[in-house]
């Protein structure tokens, strides 16, 4: 365990909540997963709310709010509003928050999903019902921790860069590159299909290095050249509307701010 | 030179001769592909091998290395040791030697001299080894076909044979440790120099060997071909990745978990990449993939040229393989030769 950073008196630690929105919570487990580091994380900081850890309620005041989930209900929407009207930083961690990730997948037809699953009306429980979006599109974000679920170790760098400043830039250059590092040979070569072609790197490839095709869960990179990628595809036997079709299980929110362009 | 002859038999001894005294880096097959990787078993390398998926070029400069580390609260440096495993990179061909030897232009340059890269040079001994060419290769046009200096020991296949180039010392006393070295007959300099000419003879002639590119380069400067090239470029940097000579690099401070203490790293970067010519303010001075392309095949087949006398582009062809959309400077100089060059 590394050597955890230490405030002077007078001073306090910065206060940090950790809200929760439609996901599967599986990003904020994989931070308990650490355990290794965990201790070190937590104690730079006051981790005043985290519902995964103790029912105490959230605090009026932080300093930054942690966001995982995307946003489905007018009620969401309202806390993530607050939440950036309190905080002087806001962090989305996943592919829910950073993209609309699997909740996204309604957005294209919310009423008809809605109508599949619940019948006349959704229950009460629901809240009111909105086309799911990822935080971006309700407040500003200052920083994104990509991925479905996030890599953990890049939260804490993403959250030590939020407390203190860093000098990463983050890229929009697609994974191929990445996994070119990883030298194991493209899984178009081997018959399969792989959205590395148009997914923002920064993950290290870790799906391809495996034997398995990358799904586009970092989000679609705002460089990215889908026509290229549909060629790429066809040219090794793919029906290119494939490539699409893929898409729409993390980026079917950002496909269709495209689409209205 | 010194020549030297030993059977190709005796190709494991030499391998296990350094083995006892660094780590051996060679070809071995993964997949459909070779890469170059540590090796344990001197069996295990494939001296045949066509050309590796990405260049040796991580064993001088790795994709993330750590310059020096540091304690974020005293606000001090803390280590900045570099330790480098005594290494050979066993199997390199002529075109990643003279790949290598840009590099040593850079980052040997006395104005500003690398003390990581020279860490890894300066505990790093090629062996080079003779090759055919494959599709994509064309170290020919870039006057790379043979390595000169760079290397410690480079082996010619001469039958069932290796002439034996030497080039220092230290590789000498092992050679001839290991094997029952001979002189070079005048029959074997008749081999090496059959091998050469199958060598030459075997080169894809669909690729055009353009003279004249700086004055090329500019000249079509502005034309169409750089907005086509760029309209399929994907931005995935994968040719940068695989290439022996791109050399540039971001620098980042990652801090340890519980933020006391962290480290400075070198990672790869590459004019490919969206980023790369972004400034602080947000302006960007290649905003679009065509400037990017464009810019790097420039540097590539130009710009070094003009200052180093040699092209920065060695003609492996990696970048050829390793492009899903076929951009590359074979693309270049076929444009340039329909252009009637």
């Amino acid at each position: 365990m590394g050597e955890i950073r230490t405030f002077a008196e007078g001073e306090r630690a910065p206060r940090v909540v950790l809200i929760g929105l439609a996901s599967c919570f599986g990003c904020q487990i994989n931070i308990t997963n650490i355990e290794e580091h965990l201790l070190a994380v937590l104690g730079q900081i006051d981790m005043a709310y985290w519902q995964l850890t103790s029912s105490a309620p959230m605090p009026d005041e932080f300093d930054v709010a942690v966001i995982e989930g995307a946003v489905t209900t007018e009620e969401a929407a309202e806390t993530v509003r607050r939440a950036r009207e309190r905080a002087q930083c806001v962090i989305a961690i996943g592919a829910c928050a950073a993209t609309g990730g699997i909740p996204g997948m309604a957005s294209d037809d919310l009423p008809g999903h809605v109508a599949a699953v619940y019948g006349e009306a959704a229950p009460e429980a629901c809240g009111s019902l909105r086309e799911p979006v990822p935080v971006s599109a309700v407040i500003d974000v200052d920083y994104t921790v990509n991925c479905c679920p996030i890599d953990p170790m890049e939260f804490v760098r993403v959250l030590d860069a939020a407390l203190y400043g860093s000098n990463y830039l983050p890229v929009t250059s697609v994974l191929c590159g990445e996994c070119s590092r990883n030298e194991q040979g493209c899984l178009y070569q081997r018959g399969q299909m792989c959205l590395g072609l148009v997914t923002r790197a920064g993950c290290g490839a870790k799906c391809p290095a495996l034997g398995r095709a990358c799904n586009g869960c970092a989000g679609l990179s705002p460089d990215a050249n889908v026509a290229s990628a549909r060629y790429v595809a066809e040219k090794r036997g793919f029906n290119p509307a494939r490539i699409d079709e893929a898409l729409e299980m993390f980026n079917t929110v950002q496909l269709a701010a495209e689409g209205e362009e | 030179m010194l020549y030297r002859v030993i059977d190709k038999g005796e190709l494991p001894a030499l391998v296990n001769a350094f083995m006892e005294r660094y780590e051996v880096v060679a070809p071995v097959k993964r997949g459909s592909k070779y890469v170059f990787a540590s090796v344990a078993d001197a069996a295990d390398i494939q001296l045949d091998y066509p050309t590796t998926a990405a260049s040796p070029k991580k064993y001088f400069m790795p994709a993330r290395e750590t310059l020096f580390e540091f304690d974020a609260v005293a606000n001090e440096v803390t280590d900045f040791a570099e330790e480098v495993r005594p290494r050979v990179l066993f199997g390199v061909h002529a075109c990643d030697i003279n790949g290598i030897l840009n590099l040593n232009r850079v980052f040997e340059d006395p104005r500003y001299p690398d003390p990581y890269y020279a860490a890894h040079k300066n505990a790093t001994l090629i062996v080079g080894v003779s090759c055919m060419p494959s599709e994509f290769c064309f170290c020919n046009l870039m006057d790379s076909e043979e390595a000169r200096p760079g290397y410690d020991l480079f082996l010619t296949d001469i039958g069932d044979k290796y002439l034996v180039s030497i080039g220092s010392v230290v590789a000498a006393n092992i050679l001839e440790g290991a094997c029952d070295v001979r002189d070079a007959t005048d029959e074997d300099r008749i081999a090496f120099r059959a091998t050469t000419r199958a060598r030459q003879d075997a080169f894809n002639d669909s690729i055009p060997d353009v003279q004249e590119i700086p004055m090329l380069m500019d000249a079509f400067h502005e034309d169409g071909f750089w907005d086509e090239l760029g309209g399929r470029c994907l931005s995935c940097n994968a040719c940068a990745n695989v290439c022996p000579t791109c050399y540039c690099f971001d620098i980042r401070d990652t801090l340890d978990p519980g933020a006391a203490t962290g480290r400075r790293e070198r990672v790869w970067d590459a004019c490919t990449s969206p980023q790369f010519a972004m400034v602080a303010g947000g302006h960007n001075f290649r905003p679009t993939p065509a400037e990017r392309v464009r810019h790097r095949m420039y540097h590539k087949l130009n710009g070094f040229l003009s200052k180093h006398d040699r092209s920065l582009c060695v003609g492996c062809g990696r970048c050829a393989i390793a492009c899903k959309v076929d951009i590359s400077p074979i693309e270049v100089l076929k444009f340039f030769d329909r252009k009637g060059a």
